[in-house]
């Protein structure tokens, strides 16, 4: 039974709609680069999940702070020394592992402090990416939306890189939600799909 | 207390800060007139010193930053005076101040404020665990802090939101990257502003 307020969330943000159906009510909550704290309102009104939000940009922070979330202004790049281990049920990090310098690091981290990590990203494995390559150019596209020469991403994967770092590093994948425009892939999901969510713990 | 908005803040003094206020003491105190505290008996006060205290303040609540900005190495009289008259802004700034300040101040209140500060140490009641001094804190935080701010680092309001985190308390955390020193409190800064008036939207009166 899909409520207004998840309808919202999943023609803005699919994967975060995603997410939140792998939140469990009442559940502690981390979020990382949390944005304006959208996922964070989101689950606290409709699951009752307490949380927090790390986010570094000032405008988001403060974007958070009116959006009645908490919301902490530290760096991811420096780890989560801020929180104890397994201090939460889950730890978020949507659509931002590709801007991570340190990606090892921060999964590691974040199943120091949490239970369960949730890790979103989009595909560089999508088809239209790959076109694009092979005509000679950098991937731009909806999921993929900055040029070469202005992008925060620095470490862009697909699906089954993502899936042999976790074999490497012993971080045991629980779930995979592949998605294209909104919509689940369940075919090649490497290829047709452009924005990749999974549900990890460690080994 | 339902809200607490803790700014440019630490949970308890470094020795470095302390250090600052015990130059600052040992200035009244050894002023000529400071009379063991007995000042106003004897129709004096202890100028020098409150002034000398004043200035040793002033230079850690600025930033490097914020001093080579305001001051640089800018001369009062066009040329170096060759003599021990101000030959900086920032002397003659620092004077100023100092003087005004001794005009108002009491020393024996600068003396206690400043024994307060280096006191004071919630979690010293509970074996240095600043989480268990927190544990009884039942209001929503907003804990902000300045990156130039030397006197009171962000790494010092961190500890307190480790400790409030530890206790699973309402909390959010700001590190605003202002240029004024332990001063940006006190400065415009838009995003500084623009958080305040953000949180205090959300308060119920």
């Amino acid at each position: 039974m899909v409520t207004e307020e998840e309808k919202a969330l999943l023609v803005a943000r699919p994967d975060l709609a995603a997410i939140a159906q792998w939140i469990a009510p009442g559940a502690r909550v981390l979020d990382l680069g949390c944005g304006d704290g959208a996922l964070l309102r989101y689950l606290w009104d409709a699951r009752q999940a307490p949380g927090y939000g790390v986010e570094i940009e000032d405008e988001s922070v403060i974007a958070c702070v009116a959006n009645d979330v908490n919301v902490l202004q530290v760096d991811l790049e420096s780890g989560l020394s801020l929180f104890a281990d397994g201090s939460f049920d889950c730890v978020i990090l949507s659509q931002t592992l590709q801007a991570m310098r340190h990606t090892e690091g921060i999964l590691r981290e974040m199943l120091r402090v949490g239970r369960e990590a949730i890790v979103s990203f989009p595909n560089f494995g999508h088809w239209s990416a790959r076109i694009q390559i092979a005509l000679g150019r950098m991937p731009v596209s909806a999921t993929l939306p900055y040029a070469w020469y202005e992008t925060p991403n620095v470490h862009h994967c697909t699906v089954t890189d993502f899936e042999d770092l976790c074999r490497r590093i012993g971080i045991r994948i629980r779930e995979r939600l592949v998605l294209h425009e909104g919509r689940p892939v369940t075919l090649m999901p490497n290829f047709l799909g452009s924005i990749a969510v999974y549900r990890c713990t460690a080994r | 207390m339902r809200h607490a908005l803790v700014i440019a803040a630490a949970p308890r003094l470094s020795a470095q800060n302390i250090a600052f206020n015990e130059v600052a003491r040992q200035a009244i105190m050894t002023d000529p007139d400071f009379h063991g505290g007995h000042y106003y008996e004897k129709g004096v006060v202890p100028a020098r010193g409150l002034r000398i205290a004043r200035m040793i303040g002033h230079i850690t609540y600025l930033s490097n930053d914020a001093m080579m900005e305001k001051f640089g190495r800018l001369l009062r009289r066009g040329a170096l005076g060759f003599d021990f008259d101000a030959d900086f802004e920032i002397e003659s700034y620092l004077r100023y101040q100092g003087e005004k300040f001794s005009s108002y101040f009491d020393a024996n209140t600068y003396l206690r404020i400043t024994k307060a500060l280096d006191y004071f140490d919630p979690a010293a009641d509970f074996g240095g665990d600043l989480a268990a001094a927190l544990a009884r804190a039942k209001a929503a935080f907003l804990v902000v802090s300045f990156n130039s701010d030397w006197r009171f680092a962000p790494a010092r309001s961190r500890e307190i939101v480790r400790a409030l985190l530890d206790n699973r308390r309402i909390v959010s955390y700001l590190e605003i990257d202002a240029p004024g020193g332990h001063d940006a409190f006190l400065l415009e800064d838009a995003r500084y502003h623009a958080a305040l008036r953000a949180y205090f939207a959300n308060i119920e009166l």
